[in-house]
């Protein structure tokens, strides 16, 4: 019969939060040994509740995907319980699929998760063989000496993870920054799912606004929420569930009407901007009304014209706020932007008609929006926006007019720095970045191209699977083939043979063209198959480590077991080879490059994050990560609610910052705000993009779902979510499914000029006539394979959402599909 | 004695407390959706042997007669005790774990996996759709959760006929808010 053990009153007891999206709800862990159980008397159990009784909705449960039973170094096996924290601000007590997996995804040596790398591997030329840490940070070290002393350090590439959560924080991206920039020195350098080394938001930085302004509170408190390319019910889930909704029920009247004294105030709107019709648009309709939620299901490519038109709208009713705009911005970009981006020479209809025709939208719909934005409240007083956007728009059309579109539309509508209101990402991963200077421009280098050109002879790949996940992802696979042949081949022709020789080998085998990979991942992955040296890495939960949400919250995510083997933490991965190289140079008697890699000592990851919080001033210029002042002890006295970044030194004391920009100020060297004006309204397709466009049948819009977080590093490994999706799916549309005589289970091939994919056929009202939607990055399915290499010449951002392609249908449903649900995946009711 | 379950039905908000969702629960997480699901206080409790100790083997409990289970009208009743509401249906198409004609009857724990909401059958959409936080379950798949955010699928009451008698005989996955079936 179906149990799961009680934590007893002894269990150990750790906060931590999520290790997925952006959110990042606070989650208890309790660990006990694997022979003791508590019992279901309150006095009993560490939850405190009396289990022989049913508990009642909303209440405390451990679900048996909340359970799991890991092996220490030492050998002893503890249980571990993870559940949603009901006193943590972001999620109150809910869990998300994902957070209620937590610990379904602990390495264990008796589960699906045993196949974690444990140990350095190195490719012996007939199969990649463990080896020591000695063996494999001495062959790394002197392969990326020898690459910078002959070609420079730009002929180093890395591509690597920049995030917080899971895989990342503070102390590892801290760790990857000095060794790269203030070591190697490398500009070859790129960020886990994209080609370059840059900002997904440069639009938004170049007009002076932080990419996250805004607390959840504000979600809570704004008259309208503009979702632009995001999916928040599936992919920032309990932002969605515990502060939009409130909003949209009309459940947060009173403390509106607390905030804002003597001002209208009603149950909040939202208008989603996304060619799908998602759970976000069902639920949203199921939580406000209809009549209160606003679906804009535009074509592909046209958010800058529906952005730019609801903008030209405000500025017709006068419903700007010029108060904000004469304080608060450099006026002469707003005029800039007036004459360029809204081409207020037009006339008026002409441009409301030209973007309804765009974004194949009804000009009512488009003046509704503005409305809803922006139309004054029944007493007169402005309209609390909030407007949000995500990858729909960053990975959009063109990243940079995109971005600043948006950026735009909240600067002319005064919507930032106050409450109810805020320009931000909705955001993917969590954050926590702290690196020295890039040491690159801007536009930065196209590492995808610059590997395939043969430049880069070392590429460093640390958690992220760029196979899956980047873009024309079938020629980039080729490329670390065919390059890493030859070096497989000097490596096979001198095993046994003393290191200095072998390196030479690998040297030579660059001179003909060849690429030395070296991967430092949880798992064994698409990418790490390709890798000279593997580097096993520690995962959350096996370390401490340090980010912030969505809403900037920091918090400390403590380590609560230990990693598999002689995994260990990136931060320390990096270390390692840092003092190897450091001493290979003092061989050389080079103290000029000894000394780059000086400082790489740390002890602890609280020596990391004290290191890197040297980058901060605490005096109110820091960027939105500042952390001045706070240390693990604070942090662990915070809990999961810890403090909201930037933090200010007041009189001696870290203050957090609820929003940003609410004292006015912008990150400009005026201070004030600028607006980005575009060169026209709406720059259309890339010529590449438009011959994809033109030559195939099918739009194949790509991206998360709910279930499934990015690759499926984890969720593979995991029955409950690996069972509901075996293969991606594609969403269809009936009627085009029932032409090319598909049915929902079916296998399809999706093929263009770039590659092919596999998929099962998810036949679904979600998705226009002519559109399809993929789940990306999958391990058995990159829809990467079918995106063009065509990027945003301004910021070297994909348009990875830009992919045209045909589908087929290959077979029925295999057996494997049997147990699948093909119902719908959008409605609430 | 059980009774149809009308999945658009009019509750109240006292009818919801009883399921355990306090005032500002409600008001936050369902609006006036959670109401028109499903009475918890009104459930009634079925013929079942005597109930066995915690943990032990479940009752066998007669659910409904045969002749009474109609396409698409879901039956209530509590299993495997008088704290646990579940649902009886009869789907169009045959169920994996469905008894009866084409295998077609199946039934489950109504208490959502995610903060355990009682979620009601759509006949329309064939889903069990929980009104609180809308994950939503496929009752021809194992109770698989289509999406949402659910921690596992719905709990399978497992089924059999004998003769006329549609009976409940045991629980595939665990209960919302139970650390073991049989308390």
């Amino acid at each position: 019969m179906a149990r799961v053990p009680i934590p007893p009153r002894s269990a150990q007891r750790f906060n931590t939060v999520c290790q997925f999206c952006i959110v990042g709800c606070g989650y208890r862990v309790y660990k006990w040994p694997l022979a003791r159980s508590g019992g279901p008397a309150p006095e009993d159990n560490a939850l405190g509740l009396d289990l022989r009784k049913q508990q009642p909705a909303m209440g405390t449960w451990i679900s048996p995907n909340m359970h799991s039973v890991v092996t220490d170094k030492d050998g002893s096996r503890h249980h571990i319980a993870i559940i949603p924290d009901n006193t943590c601000h972001v999620n109150e007590g809910l869990s998300s699929v994902r957070g209620a997996g937590l610990a379904q995804t602990l390495y264990a040596p008796d589960r699906a998760t045993r196949v974690r790398l444990g140990d350095p591997l190195i490719d012996q030329g007939a199969g990649q063989v463990k080896a020591t840490w000695e063996q494999a940070v001495d062959l790394g070290s002197r392969v990326v000496k020898a690459v910078i002393d002959r070609w420079g350090p730009d002929a180093v590439g890395m591509k690597f993870f920049d995030h917080g959560g899971g895989g990342g924080g503070f102390e590892n991206n801290w760790a990857v920054g000095r060794f790269f920039f203030s070591g190697i020195g490398t500009r070859s350098a790129s960020i886990h799912n994209r080609p370059a080394y840059n900002s997904e938001v440069h639009a938004a930085a170049d007009a002076g606004v932080a990419a996250l302004t805004n607390s959840y509170l504000d979600a809570e408190l704004a008259d309208t929420i503009l979702v632009v390319g995001a999916n928040p019910y599936e992919t920032q889930t309990n932002y969605f569930l515990a502060h939009m909704v409130p909003n949209l029920q009309g459940a947060t009247l009173e403390t509106k009407r607390a905030t804002f004294a003597g001002e209208s105030v009603e149950a909040g709107r939202m208008i989603v901007v996304d060619p799908r019709r998602t759970m976000t648009v069902s639920t949203a309709e199921a939580a406000g009304g209809p009549d209160r939620v606003l679906h804009l299901q535009i074509e592909p490519g046209s958010d800058i014209a529906l952005l730019n038109a609801i903008a030209r709208i405000v500025l017709q009713r006068r419903w700007h706020d010029v108060g904000f705009l004469r304080e608060r911005v450099e006026w002469q970009t707003f005029e800039a932007y007036q004459r360029s981006s809204l081409d207020v020479e037009a006339p008026f209809e002409e441009f409301e008609a030209q973007a309804a025709r765009l974004t194949g939208l009804a000009v009512a719909q488009i003046r509704k929006a503005a409305e809803w934005i922006a139309a004054p409240k029944a007493d007169g007083s402005r309209r609390r926006t909030l407007l949000h956007y995500e990858k729909g728009l960053i990975w959009g059309l063109k990243n940079y007019e995109n971005v600043a579109a948006l950026v735009d539309l909240g600067l002319l509508t005064g919507n930032v720095g106050k409450p109810g209101t805020g320009i931000s990402r909705l955001g993917g991963h969590q954050e926590g970045y702290v690196r020295p200077p890039y040491p690159g421009g801007r536009p930065a280098l196209n590492i995808d191209e610059a590997i395939r050109r043969g430049e880069i002879k070392c590429f460093w790949v640390g958690g992220c699977n760029p196979v899956l996940t980047t873009l024309r992802a079938e020629a980039f696979e080729g490329a670390l083939r065919e390059r890493g042949a030859p070096v497989r081949e000097a490596l096979a022709r001198t095993a046994g043979k003393p290191i200095g020789e072998r390196v030479a080998a690998i040297v030579e085998a660059m001179k003909n063209g060849g690429m030395f990979l070296a991967v430092q991942d949880i798992y064994p992955t698409a990418t790490t198959v390709h890798a000279h040296l593997v580097l096993p890495a520690a995962q959350w939960g096996e370390v401490n480590l340090t980010s912030i949400n969505g809403e900037r919250r920091l918090r400390l995510y403590a380590k609560f077991m230990d990693p598999p083997g002689v995994a260990l933490a990136d931060w320390a991965i990096i270390a390692r080879f840092a003092r190897r190289i450091r001493q290979l140079y003092l061989d050389d008697d080079n103290p000029l490059m000894a000394n780059r890699f000086l400082d790489f000592d740390w002890r602890t990851e609280e020596d990391v994050f004290i290191h890197a919080r040297y980058q901060f001033k605490g005096d109110g210029s820091d960027g939105m990560e500042g952390y001045a002042g706070v240390t693990y002890d604070m942090l662990r006295k915070l809990g999961n609610n810890g403090i909201q970044t930037p933090v200010r030194i007041v009189r001696g004391t870290p203050v957090g910052t609820v929003r940003i920009h609410e004292d006015g100020r912008f990150g400009t060297p005026s201070g004030k705000a600028r607006f980005i004006p575009a060169p026209r309204p709406w720059p259309g397709y890339a010529p590449k993009v438009a011959r994809q466009r033109k030559n195939f049948r099918f739009w194949v819009n790509n991206g998360r779902s709910n279930q499934i977080w990015q690759t499926s590093y984890h969720h593979r490994y995991i029955p409950f979510y690996q069972g509901r999706f075996p293969i991606p799916y594609l969403e269809m549309h009936a009627d085009d499914a029932r032409g090319l005589g598909i049915a929902s289970g079916d296998v399809v091939e999706v093929r263009n000029d770039m590659g092919s994919v596999r998929a099962m056929a998810y036949v679904t009202d979600a998705v226009k006539k002519g559109h399809t939607f993929m789940l990306f990055g999958q391990p058995r399915g990159a829809a990467g394979n079918l995106v063009s290499d065509h990027v945003d010449p301004s910021t070297t951002i994909p348009y990875y959402k830009g992919v045209w392609a045909d589908v087929k249908r290959i077979g029925p449903m295999t057996e494997e599909l049997r147990t699948v649900s093909l119902a719908p995946m959008n409605v609430a009711t | 004695m059980s009774q149809p379950i009308d999945g658009d039905g009019d509750g109240d908000v006292a009818r919801s407390r009883s399921c355990g969702i306090t005032r500002r629960e409600f008001v936050k997480i369902g609006g006036a959706t959670v109401s028109g699901t499903i009475a918890c206080s009104l459930l009634p409790a079925i013929a079942a042997s005597p109930p066995a100790a915690k943990g032990e083997g479940y009752p066998v409990a007669t659910v409904a007669q045969l002749s009474a289970v109609k396409v698409n009208e879901p039956i209530a009743f509590t299993y495997p005790d008088e704290s646990s509401p579940a649902v009886l249906v009869r789907l169009h198409e045959s169920a994996i774990g469905g008894v009866g004609p084409g295998a077609s009857i199946v039934a489950y724990s109504i208490l959502c996996t995610h903060k355990g909401c009682p979620v009601a059958f759509r006949p329309e959409r064939k889903l069990f759709i929980c009104p609180c936080h809308w994950s939503s379950f496929d009752p021809a798949k194992a109770g698989e959760m289509v999406i949402g955010q659910g921690s596992q699928a719905l709990p399978r009451i497992v089924l059999r006929v004998q003769g006329e008698a549609v009976q409940a005989i045991g629980v595939e996955g665990l209960i919302y808010g139970r650390e073991v079936n049989i308390l």
